[in-house]
């Protein structure tokens, strides 16, 4: 029973009152957290005046939050000019995650950030955006966030004010610097800051026996490592997708979980046009399902394990093909890998692959997955060296900091010296090791052994509730910094309001213990700059602020030169074949390493292909599930070495036989309330920081475990939703697309409505389409839409405007799969607006098919009606109770619904309307482009066209007219004005046959 | 209300020699009104009844509950989900306007087809008709998101210059429900005043006499209102004789005009009237086989209705059985992949038993009635009839949920569940249904005495000579203007 009084702590009831909540173990908890001085009285007789005082606080909170950012303050006496208010204005700021950053531009109403979109003059961003960034503004308005200083020793906890925290931080610095720094360690996460970089210079020059390291649990170390031993020192390969005919992947998502996936996956679909120049062929081999693999012409599913034998087969192959047999400048090579070891990978692939590799030597990619070790790293580029790739559609750049240890070396060294009791005070900067570090070191119980300990970070987290100062941290939305993206390019982080919690930042607190530095964040960055050869002038300034990159600002780019010892040590490293049951933990694409678990947005976007929300599981096939006698959500115990955790099974076509994959991040204890309870910590049983653990085993426990997923397994489409061919099959028939449909005369039931002025359309070109669901929390952000919290998702409740459908096709041993976006897809003839007793949902004059919410009194009927179900019910009043800081979050131009009322895609009415206002007030036509529905917007392939179908060049309309469109279920001659771009896959010749006969196996047992 | 035990009658031979008695026991017209006014006179009431009452009242209690929950929480608090927006509520309103046809059915066109026979169980039927249209008219109010505003349905003057959507079948449903709950609370009072008359003039407590005097409207039993009174009666039961037709297939509608595989099909509008004039009948056995035992009436209501009654209800349930089999015929016939899927997901799919209950229930277990002996035997007929209440609710669960939660997209997919508030909802109707029926047969005459009585044989005594055989006899006009 859906009741709404349970409150599980994963976040269902997270849209309920704070007053509900107060009697819960879990708000106890949170006023232990946040007020620990206080809270004994607090939450003793007068609770209810303590209520009065939190709302209060909040409402205070949501004040402070109206202000512009603080070193531009204006008292609005006089209004500033071009500043009106109520309406929107940009600002280009910054996101680093794992020390690469993405370029936003962050929407602001009256002062508060609204909506983050992708900056289009970022290279690292190209306009798009992943849900994570998407979703950082919720993050930024969290009342879970931490909200005061606080200090513990012992048993005793409480909280501190800034000055207490000032004072302590110089004293302690002062005597620190005392001992010229000797115990002092700092751990941070990994940054490429200039700020912080400079920083650092200074803690080396005032602390110079302070050690510095670096830790993520999610690194590109064995790229790092690879490179370093194939060119001698650590690069960062950089491919151009655009001269790329042909791309391998080895178990890399390049465009999903890379973090220079936006830019690439743009590069990448680019090249996928049919009519194009030319398509390339993408060559995948994993273990489990990513997005690179949904879109590969050739997938492969093999055990990580064993990438590593094929890349080894494949290099021997590729150096005994006879177009390189002549070159002796590669002997060296031949002799190290003389013999192709045998591989389970396919051997017609494998010759396919070979074919089209040396057929198109320098104009393919070969890329290896972060989770791969080192030595396919080194192979997958040397294979760019041989083939004549570099330089040409693969750069090198070096990676910044080639000295520092990996990021498992440092945490072991800072274990290592903790456990030796060498360090007297441990800066923990971000991160959250406390959670994620390797399991066998025992992180959490040796932070204790530091005789101070600071932890700077946005949540009081697993890490802070072990050090002795936990310093709250501003979000990258509040404060100044700078940061850089994949390729280097010197990108501005600037704030769109006051730190609402009054948090500091890593530079902030460096600069706090640094002798002669400013003590606000603007001015600590802004001497980076006056520091740096840029020197920026004040125009300079404002220019880098407004565009949000300098431009030339990317590292270097050189072709190194092989390094034949390095690759000899490399290739003689010993690959483990895989004994046993073989597990991948993986990189979440919404939580990341757990430091997103606490964003309701992200836990609540069901994954690209398990469909899964609030949760991690246990990814295996259908033939493992077999053999281990295991059914979808049986709660499995999972052994790796000593360590073992449990959690629930997830049936997934497609995995590799015998491999499993959990994702990590999950399983918080100290998150917050989204958090803490949602999935299993598989950090657990990480050792080292291995994402690929061997000879694991499965015991099934007996329990069962509910997973809230938001499409059925094995969904295979048999009414042709999805229209995909062969690039020769299209070549042949372009309209092969359009053949489906129904073949009778169409009759309109009703006089067809005229569209005079506009006539809104939509098409989604499913040949670029990743599935990455960018538009999901982008259409989530933008239209206010709610997270409804598990239970609810459970019920089929859940809100989203936009959805992914995944669509597996031909054998569930190996299937294809194709994402394909849905949303409102505004018939002509809707047959919601036939059945709504009350009219209160109409056809509008643009063609646009209407929501009146104040009209509706949700007989659900037009959702009954609705062929593609794409309109959501409020349920229940999802928004009531939110905290007034969450409310500040929701976008003014568009209504907050309430309980009873039905709501689905508008095709963001706000914008059409924000752009037709102002093209009327400057008596101008609108420009096709110029209005961009949120989910176009975030879209990083630009998979999705908005325009009006009236205008002959709009790029909508040439859309429309192409060979490939085609409209979804025709047979009920619905005129939709969303239509789709048929898939055209590009499979080599030689293979094309075999898998023709895959496709055509389409699975009717479906249905049954 | 004293429970004596009397030995069926047999009174359903059809021998055209002899005429059958409809009236057993050599009842006269006192005896008659004795029988029917005493349990309305009785001044004790019987424990039974209390018991009853008590838990019926407990159940109405639970659906004032349940709708208070609803509605200050949400539509959330049922099962209904994204692809199956309709769930229990919408289930038990077409179950509820079923049974409410069975009513008028025997009020008007059994009356236009002067089948005397209706006379003993009229006006129980019309009673339960009105409550169970009651019972229905609860559940469209209560399943909207936002009921505070459900008069939006209505086409009312507004300074919003809003009128409803006449193209939709809801609307339709909104005239249709009404019109006909309007019609028979009129066909059922205005039959009912004679015999308010007769309960008036025995009363001897001034609160029943002002009671009952008020509820009379004044009738004298002069030739005058006795003509006055037939010809209104004549003329709503012509009234309502298109309304038993047309409410259930104005209900078929909401489902036949959306384009639900499942739902779009033009079998619709008779297959559910014939499913509601099954579902109607078993109904009024159901409720007729206890009260004739309780109220000492089995020489009023004969094994002769009953098996009447069985009659129908088996005629129907071949309908609805030959309406389930075309439906697959069709769905095949029409080459349509999606109505194909339907049907055989119906069949196989998630809610197979759902089907088959209702295929059991519907179809199999009246079949029994082919046998004289089961028309006959009272605790077959009841096990039969209360079959076919469960059955025809799965039937409108298969209907509702299955067509639902399997559309179009298999993306969209997703199955139903009730909560605990969808089940105490649809028994807490049944709490009031059974409220208004126990106190219908405390406080208002359960039998149409005026109408029984010119079934008695004492009615037709001087015109002995032509005797109809079987249900045709006692004829009055024909034989006055014969003589």
């Amino acid at each position: 029973m859906p009741s709404i009084e349970q409150k599980d702590k994963s976040g269902q009831d997270y849209w309920r009152s704070l007053n509900e909540l107060a009697d819960t173990p879990d708000f106890q908890e949170f006023v232990r957290r946040e007020f620990p001085n206080n809270a004994d009285t607090l939450m003793g007789e007068d609770r209810r005046s303590f209520l009065k005082v939190m709302a209060a606080s909040f409402a205070l909170a949501g004040l402070t939050s109206c202000r512009w950012p603080e070193e531009k303050i204006v008292p609005y006496a006089h209004r500033p000019d071009n500043r009106t208010p109520g309406k929107p204005v940009y600002f280009a700021t910054a996101m680093e995650k794992g020390g690469v950053a993405t370029g936003l531009l962050v929407k602001s109403v009256d002062g508060r950030p609204v909506k983050v979109e992708g900056n289009p003059s970022h290279p690292n961003s190209l306009g798009g955006a992943t849900p994570q960034e998407l979703a950082s503004v919720l993050e930024m308005y969290d009342p879970d966030r931490s909200q005061a200083v606080v200090y513990q020793t012992g048993k005793q906890v409480v909280s501190k004010s800034w000055e207490q925290w000032s004072e302590f931080i110089e004293n302690h610095s002062a005597a620190l610097r005392q001992k010229s720094g000797a115990g002092l360690y700092f751990l941070s996460e990994a940054t490429a800051s200039p700020t912080i970089l400079r920083l650092r210079k200074k803690i080396e020059e005032q602390y110079p026996q302070a050690k510095w390291f670096e830790y993520e649990a999610i690194s590109d170390d064995n790229e790092r490592e690879g490179t370093r031993a194939v060119f001698g020192q650590p690069y960062r390969p950089l491919p151009d997708f655009k001269q790329a005919k042909i791309i391998l992947s080895l178990d890399s998502d390049f465009l999903g979980a890379h973090p220079a996936a936006l830019a690439w996956s743009r590069q990448w679909a680019e090249m996928r046009n049919p009519d194009g120049a030319f398509m390339n062929r993408l060559y995948v081999a994993e273990s489990m399902f990513t997005s690179t693999g949904a879109m590969a012409d050739h997938r492969e599913a093999l055990p990580a394990g064993q990438i590593a034998t094929l890349a080894q087969a494949l290099i021997a192959r590729i150096l005994q093909h006879e177009s390189l047999k002549a070159s002796s400048s590669l002997d060296d090579l031949k002799g190290i890998y003389s013999t192709a070891p045998a591989t389970h990978f396919p051997v017609d692939v494998l010759d396919a692959l070979v074919d089209d590799l040396v057929h198109h030597q320098g104009e393919s990619v070969i890329l290896a997955g972060s989770r791969q070790p080192a030595s396919v790293h080194a192979i997958a580029h040397l294979l760019n060296h041989i083939l004549g790739n570099a330089g040409k559609s693969i750069q090198f750049a070096p990676a910044p900091e080639p000295l520092r240890p990996s990021h498992k070396d440092a945490i072991a060294e800072v274990a290592s010296a903790l456990q030796g009791g060498g360090v007297d005070t441990l800066v923990i900067l971000g991160g959250n090791p406390a959670f994620n570090a390797p399991v066998e070191l025992d992180f959490p119980g040796l932070i204790a052994k530091a005789k101070h300990s600071i932890h700077l970070s946005l949540y009081r987290d697993e890490t802070s509730m072990l050090c002795e100062w936990h310093v709250p941290r501003a979000h990258t939305l509040e404060t100044w910094g700078d940061a850089r993206g994949y390729d280097g390019t010197v990108s501005s982080v600037q704030p769109l309001i006051a730190p609402l919690y009054d948090g500091k930042t890593s530079c902030e607190v460096l600069g706090s213990m640094v002798e002669g530095e400013p003590v606000r964040a603007y001015d600590i960055v802004r001497k980076t700059f006056e520091d740096s050869r840029y020197k920026p002038t004040e125009k300079e300034w404002r220019t880098f602020l407004h565009d949000g990159i300098v431009a030339d600002s990317t590292f270097e780019k050189r072709a190194p030169a092989v390094d034949i010892a390095g690759v000899r040590s490399i290739s003689g490293s010993s690959i483990s074949h895989g004994e046993g049951f073989e597990l991948s933990l993986y990189e979440d694409l919404f939580v990341y390493d757990g430091r997103f678990a606490n964003n309701g947005w992200l836990q609540e976007t069901p994954d690209f292909i398990t469909k899964l929300t609030w949760d991690n599981a246990l990814l295996i096939a259908p033939s493992t599930a077999d053999e281990l006698d295991l059914n979808e959500e049986d709660v499995v115990k999972i052994t790796a070495g000593e360590r073992s955790i449990e959690a629930p099974v997830s049936i997934l076509p497609g995995m590799a036989p015998n491999t499993g994959a959990i994702a990590l991040g999950y399983g918080r204890t100290h998150g917050g309330r989204i958090a803490d309870g949602a999935g299993v910590n598989t950090f657990a049983i990480r050792p080292n920081g291995e994402s690929i653990l061997q000879g694991v085993t499965l015991i099934a426990t007996g329990k069962k475990y509910a997973l809230a997923a938001t499409q059925d397994h094995h969904a295979i489409d048999d009414i042709g939703m999805i229209q995909e061919g062969d690039l020769s099959e299209y070549k042949e028939n372009p309209e092969f697309a359009q053949e489906e449909g129904a073949h009778y005369p169409k009759l309109d039931v009703w006089e067809p409505h005229e569209y005079n002025n506009h006539k809104w359309g939509m098409t989604i070109d499913l040949n670029q389409c990743t599935g990455c669901n960018a538009c999901v929390t982008a259409c989530q952000a933008e239209n206010n839409i709610p997270i409804v919290g598990k239970e609810q998702v459970t019920w089929g409740r859940e809100m989203h405007w936009i959805r992914v459908d995944r669509y597996f096709k031909g054998d569930p041993g190996k299937p294809t799969v194709t994402p394909q976006p849905m949303t409102c897809v505004h018939c002509e003839n809707a047959p919601c607006e036939q059945v709504c007793p009350v009219q209160a949902t109409v056809h509008n004059d643009e063609g646009l098919n209407v929501m009146v919410y104040n009209r509706c009194v949700g007989t659900r009927y037009c959702s009954n009606n609705c062929p593609v179900k794409v309109r959501r019910f409020n349920f229940f009043n999802f928004n009531y109770g939110l905290k007034e800081v969450e409310k500040l979050r929701m976008n003014p131009e568009v209504t907050v619904r309430m309980r009873g009322v039905m709501e689905k895609c508008t095709m963001c009415t706000q914008r059409i309307e924000a752009v037709k206002i102002d093209a009327k007030n400057n008596r101008r036509p609108i420009r096709d482009g110029e209005i961009v529905t949120a989910c176009e917007q975030a879209c990083p392939t630009k998979a999705i066209t908005f325009g009006d179908l009236n205008d002959e060049n709009s790029r909508v309309t040439k859309k429309t007219n192409d060979s490939r469109n085609y409209s979804i279920l025709d047979v009920l001659y619905l005129k939709p004005r969303l239509t789709y771009l048929a898939k055209i896959r590009n499979p080599h010749p030689a293979l094309a046959n075999a898998s023709e006969e895959t496709h055509g196996k389409h699975g009717h047992d479906s249905h049954s | 209300m004293v429970t004596t035990a009397i030995r069926e009658i047999d009174n359903t031979q059809n021998d055209p020699r002899q005429r059958t008695e409809l009236i057993t026991g050599g009842n006269t017209f006192t005896t008659v009104t004795e029988k029917v006014c005493s349990i309305v006179e009785d001044p004790k009431t019987s424990q039974t009844w209390f018991v009853m009452f008590g838990v019926s009242l407990s159940f109405l209690g639970v659906l004032g509950l349940m709708i208070a929950y609803l509605f200050w929480t949400g539509v959330g608090v049922w099962g209904v989900n994204n692809p199956v927006g309709w769930g229990f509520a919408i289930i038990n309103f077409v179950f509820w306007v079923g049974i409410g046809h069975a009513g008028t059915l025997i009020s008007a066109i059994l009356f236009l087809f002067r089948q005397k026979w209706r006379t003993s169980i009229n006006r129980f039927a019309e009673a339960m008709t009105i409550f169970a249209v009651m019972c229905a008219g609860i559940f469209p109010g209560i399943h909207i998101g936002r009921p505070w505003l459900a008069f939006y349905l209505f086409p009312y003057p507004n300074a919003m210059q809003m009128w409803p959507n006449f193209r939709s079948p809801l609307l339709w449903d909104v005239f249709a429900v009404s019109t006909y709950a309007t019609v028979s609370v009129m066909f059922w009072y205005v039959g009912m005043v004679p015999d308010l008359a007769t309960l008036r003039d025995r009363a001897k407590h001034p609160i029943r006499k002002f009671a009952y005097g008020l509820a009379s409207l004044g009738w004298r039993g002069s030739h005058r209102h006795w003509h006055r009174h037939e010809v209104v009666y004549l003329l709503l039961a012509a009234l309502a004789t298109p309304l038993v037709l047309s409410v259930h297939s104005v209900v078929s509608f909401d489902f036949a005009v959306s384009q639900l595989p499942g739902w779009h099909t033009t079998i619709f509008p008779p297959y559910f009237v014939a499913g509601a004039i099954f579902g109607g009948f078993a109904m009024v056995l159901t409720l007729i086989i206890p009260t004739r035992h309780f109220l000492n009436l089995k020489e009023i209501i004969t094994l002769r209705h009953i098996e009447n009654m069985n009659k129908v209800l088996l005629f129907t349930s071949c309908v609805v059985g030959y309406a389930y089999s075309i439906e697959f015929f069709m769905a095949w016939y029409s080459a349509d992949k999606f109505e194909l899927f339907t049907f055989l997901n119906r069949a196989l799919g998630p809610y197979s038993w759902a089907y088959f209950i209702m295929v059991f229930c519907n179809v199999v277990a009246p079949q029994v009635l082919w046998f004289k002996y089961c028309r006959t035997n009272i605790l077959i007929t009841f096990i039969v009839a209360n079959c076919v209440n469960v059955g025809m609710w799965f039937e409108r669960f298969v209907i509702v949920v299955t067509s639902l939660s399997r559309d179009f997209l298999p993306s969209s997919w997703d199955l139903y569940y009730p909560t605990m508030v969808d089940i105490l909802t649809f028994a807490g109707s049944f709490g009031l249904f059974f409220t208004c029926f126990l106190l219908f047969l405390r406080f208002l005459p359960a039998v149409a005495m005026a109408e029984v009585k010119t079934v008695l044989p004492s009615a037709h005594l001087e015109h002995g000579h032509h005797r109809g055989a079987g249900d045709y006899h006692g004829d009055i006009p024909e034989a006055h203007k014969e003589d």
